[in-house]
């Protein structure tokens, strides 16, 4: 009978500025292109849509336990996080920033990407479609260059769409319970295949589809986190502690298998509590309402083991 | 024909005309609709359980399938027009007559209906006044209602999902009226008995389980700072400055707000025990932080929630519950409750003029009242007194007089610009607008203007208790209405007079800090909070899942 508060600092609730300051070491941060410049959209104005200072993304660099990193962040909040001309060019521009080691002998080695997105922006659906394929050649790139580059995924938005795709491509995935990774919205499925195929009102349903808990433990992510900024940190912290491993014909190769075997194992399941039963654990039908330290004691009991990526 | 029984030989006629369809009192789901043509006259009272929460939806379809021929020209008389079924009686000539107290999500439709006159409409009740009437003059001739059990004798067990079925029993029952049940399941014995079977005429079990609406689940996740700010508002110049200690809140997302604060905010002014302890009140999951906190006493329920079962099955010193353990609610006895023994009503609202009138119709909307005008009114018929109503009495007399009265505290919660930028406050409601169009004899005011007592917006509170005259008032109001036009319309100097007396508060003049109302404030942040404070026990409606 406790007053019980439950503690601030909700990665879930936090604006996109809110997370890197309390993703990064304290007043590290140092933006690129901030809102005071002005590079908002060039199109939006064409529908008549209220416009953002930064377009939605803040991009700079900054340190994390120390090391220097380059950070990109979008925020769910406006334009659903949507990838547009300016707000893609800013996180391309910092990706290619990275494989170049620009900014000299304290050239970051991490790039930081905080996805909180519905993909693409319509309104500016070429440019952003463009900025997708850019940002995944990028990431390609910065890879291939020894860069290790990490989503982290928990925000309201998720990452759908090209946002979905960019995380698969990424060195390292960190997840929360909230946050969704997936490439075609709940409501998209729903409207070509019909509400048989997948209830988008149904959000337990979603959740378990494209939820952080059933994307880690099937293998879509690397860390599985609670809801905080702090525990982000120290995911983000932990992994880029490590090595980048080589972006090389075999990790492509263990990332193929990996990914056809999980086809072979789960590809009939209807529902993630299948996959869930599969993967033997004890109570199924509970993952998704455990607590949150219950499920981190089970996640790390079953974390997965793979050199693909 | 003659004599001091027409209605029961009546009843008799109806009774063995259907006798062939029963097995007992047992009929299949394949012949509701033909014992419905048995049982139901042309021009009688029909009472289709529409509550609230709980539908007889499958009687509802049963009955939109009657040959017209038989059945037509009925007088509806239920609390909730909710369903689709419920207007296409109307649409196909099965019904006519209307009398009402609830629409909801069939506001839009019943206005076009009445536009078109397909609906002969009595009045818009509160649910005690449409209750009064079924002892009066609206007595059911017939009464389809919904249960989750039944046993072979008639006897009911409607769990947590009571509402206004007593209600509607008693009246139909001892009136020489016909009870038709349909229910979930028929089962050999009942956890409890909720209604008696020798009032059940018919029981139908129905191929799938009635529906019930979640109502009362607001996600703290959508609770804004703007709320938060007038929730500080209220709890420090309302619940604080009056001890208001017995209540009811309506659903809107800024008394959801005071529920979440209560725990941080309310413990933080040294308030826990001194307000907020008993309540009239639906299961609100956002009350839950502030029960396990040890803030309440006890809660009697209109209706219940989904996905609250097992919590209140759990904390029967808060709730009633029955020798089963689950809940027991009540719409009757709680809307009485409501009405003569709480303190306060705080709740918000779409409209509000410059005499304080307030209304939920939006233009081609009748969402109807519910429970509102009975919490929202000051009952002339109180005797009991308590220190928050002679406080609000004493304010209200200006002390001069020598007979004191109490007064009920109501209080509307409004920001001053709504959905869509929809000015709150307004020259002229559109409920009055909506009255002139349709010809109605009452424009559907939710609470009238001399109920209110004040007025909280994110601008401060209006005490419109310490104003004396019209025109005080006007400013009063005008005085905590933002940049509305009504707002900009003030008069600066009688406002900034009406501020000095306090009878405008602003934040500062409270100690509130308009910084401080963050959301960090908030006891639960999300759904999953209010599941992981109940322990487990609060399962939410898919819906309301992010996870």
């Amino acid at each position: 009978m406790s007053a019980r508060v439950p503690e601030r600092g909700s990665w879930l609730e936090a604006s996109a500025r809110a997370r890197v300051a309390g993703l990064l070491d304290a007043n590290s941060f140092t933006e690129f292109l901030g809102p005071e410049q002005r590079e908002m959209s060039p199109h939006l104005s064409l529908f008549d849509l209220p416009r953002a200072f930064d377009d939605g993304v803040v991009v700079g660099r900054g340190k994390l336990g120390g090391r220097p990193v380059f950070v990109a962040a979008q925020d769910g909040r406006f334009m659903g996080g949507t990838f547009g001309e300016i707000s893609g060019s800013k996180i391309v521009g910092l990706l290619r920033a990275a494989r170049d080691g620009a900014a000299g002998d304290d050239a970051p080695r991490t790039v930081l990407l905080l996805l909180d997105t519905g993909g693409v922006r319509l309104q500016e659906a070429n440019a952003g479609e463009l900025a997708v394929s850019e940002i995944i050649r990028a990431i390609a790139e910065a890879r291939r260059a020894g860069i290790t580059v990490i989503a982290l995924v928990g925000g309201k938005a998720g990452a759908f769409g090209g946002g979905g795709i960019i995380t698969a491509c990424c060195s390292r995935i960190v997840v929360s319970r909230h946050g969704r990774i997936s490439v075609s919205g709940p409501e998209v499925i729903e409207t070509n295949q019909g509400i048989e195929e997948f209830d988008s009102k149904d959000r337990a349903l979603v959740w378990r589809i494209t939820g952080g808990r059933t994307r880690w433990l099937t293998g879509g992510a690397d860390r599985y986190v609670a809801d905080e900024i702090r525990a982000f940190r120290e995911a983000a912290m932990a992994l880029g502690a490590e090595d980048a491993a080589p972006f090389d014909l075999f990790r492509l190769q263990a990332e193929q298998s990996r990914l056809e075997q999980r086809l072979q194992v789960d590809g009939d399941s209807r529902d993630a509590t299948q996959i869930w039963t599969r993967r033997g654990l004890d109570e199924p039908e509970r993952v998704g309402d455990m607590t949150e330290h219950d499920f981190v004691v089970l996640a790390d009991r079953e974390a997965p083991n793979h050199d693909a990526r | 024909m003659s004599g001091w029984s027409k209605a029961r030989d009546a009843r008799g006629e109806r009774m063995s005309a259907a006798a062939s369809l029963a097995k007992g009192k047992i009929v299949e789901a394949a012949d509701a609709t033909a014992l419905l043509e048995r049982l139901i006259r042309p021009g009688d009272r029909v009472c289709l359980e529409g509550d609230n929460q709980k539908q007889a939806d499958f009687l509802a379809r049963a009955l939109i399938k009657v040959d017209r021929q038989k059945v037509h020209d009925l007088h509806v008389v239920q609390s909730g027009l909710v369903l689709p079924e419920h207007l296409e009686l109307f649409e196909s000539g099965i019904a006519r007559k209307l009398d009402f107290s609830y629409s909801g999500p069939q506001g839009a439709a019943l206005a076009r209906a009445l536009d078109k006159g397909r609906i002969e409409l009595g009045a818009i009740h509160t649910y005690i006044e449409l209750f009064a009437r079924y002892y009066m003059d609206l007595t059911p001739n017939v009464a389809l209602i919904v249960a989750r059990q039944a046993d072979r004798d008639g006897n009911l067990y409607t769990g947590p999902n009571t509402e206004d079925t007593p209600t509607i029993v008693e009246a139909t029952a001892f009136k020489d009226g016909i009870v038709v049940a349909q229910v979930n399941e028929i089962v050999d014995k009942l956890p409890r008995v909720d209604i008696q079977g020798d009032q059940v005429d018919f029981v139908i079990q129905s191929p799938t389980s009635f529906y019930v609406e979640p109502l009362f689940t607001r996600d703290p996740a959508s609770v804004t700072e703007t709320q938060i700010l007038m929730a500080m508002m209220a709890i420090k110049g309302i619940y604080a400055e009056y001890g208001v200690r017995r209540l009811n809140h309506g659903i809107g997302f800024a008394t959801a707000a005071i529920e979440l604060l209560l725990p941080t905010y309310g413990e933080s002014l040294g308030l826990k025990g001194r307000v907020g302890t008993h309540w009239a009140l639906n299961p609100h999951p956002t009350l839950i932080p502030a029960i396990e906190s040890g803030w309440v006493e006890q809660i009697h329920c209109f209706g219940s929630e989904v996905g609250m079962d097992d919590y209140m099955r759990a904390r029967p010193d808060i709730y009633f519950t029955g020798k089963d353990g689950s809940l027991r609610s009540n719409r009757m006895m709680c809307q009485n409750a409501g009405l003569y023994a709480c303190d306060m009503f705080i709740g918000g609202t779409l409209q509000i003029d410059l005499d304080g009138n307030s209304s939920t119709v939006t233009p081609g909307r009748i969402a109807g009242f519910g429970g509102a005008p009975n919490m929202g009114a000051d009952p002339h018929g109180r005797r009991h007194a308590t220190d928050a109503w002679l406080k609000a009495g004493r304010e209200a007399s200006d002390g001069e007089q020598t007979l004191v009265r109490g007064r009920k505290l109501v209080v509307q919660m409004v920001e001053t610009f709504g959905d869509k930028m929809a000015p709150a406050f307004v020259d002229e409601l559109d409920s009055i607008a909506l009255a002139r169009k349709l010809d109605l004899e009452l424009a559907p005011v939710m609470i009238y203007g001399d109920d209110v007592t004040h007025i909280v917006t994110e601008e401060g509170i209006a005490n419109l208790l310490l104003c004396r005259g019209r025109a005080e008032r006007e400013q009063a109001i005008r005085g905590v209405a933002g940049y509305t036009e009504a707002g900009r319309g003030r008069d600066r100097k009688a406002v900034e007079a009406l501020r000095q007396r306090g009878v405008i508060r602003r934040p500062e003049d409270l100690g509130v800090d308009p910084l401080d109302a963050t959301r960090g404030l908030l006891a639960a942040h999300s759904i999953n909070d209010l599941v992981d404070w109940s322990g487990g026990l609060y399962r939410p409606p898919s819906k309301f899942r992010n996870w």
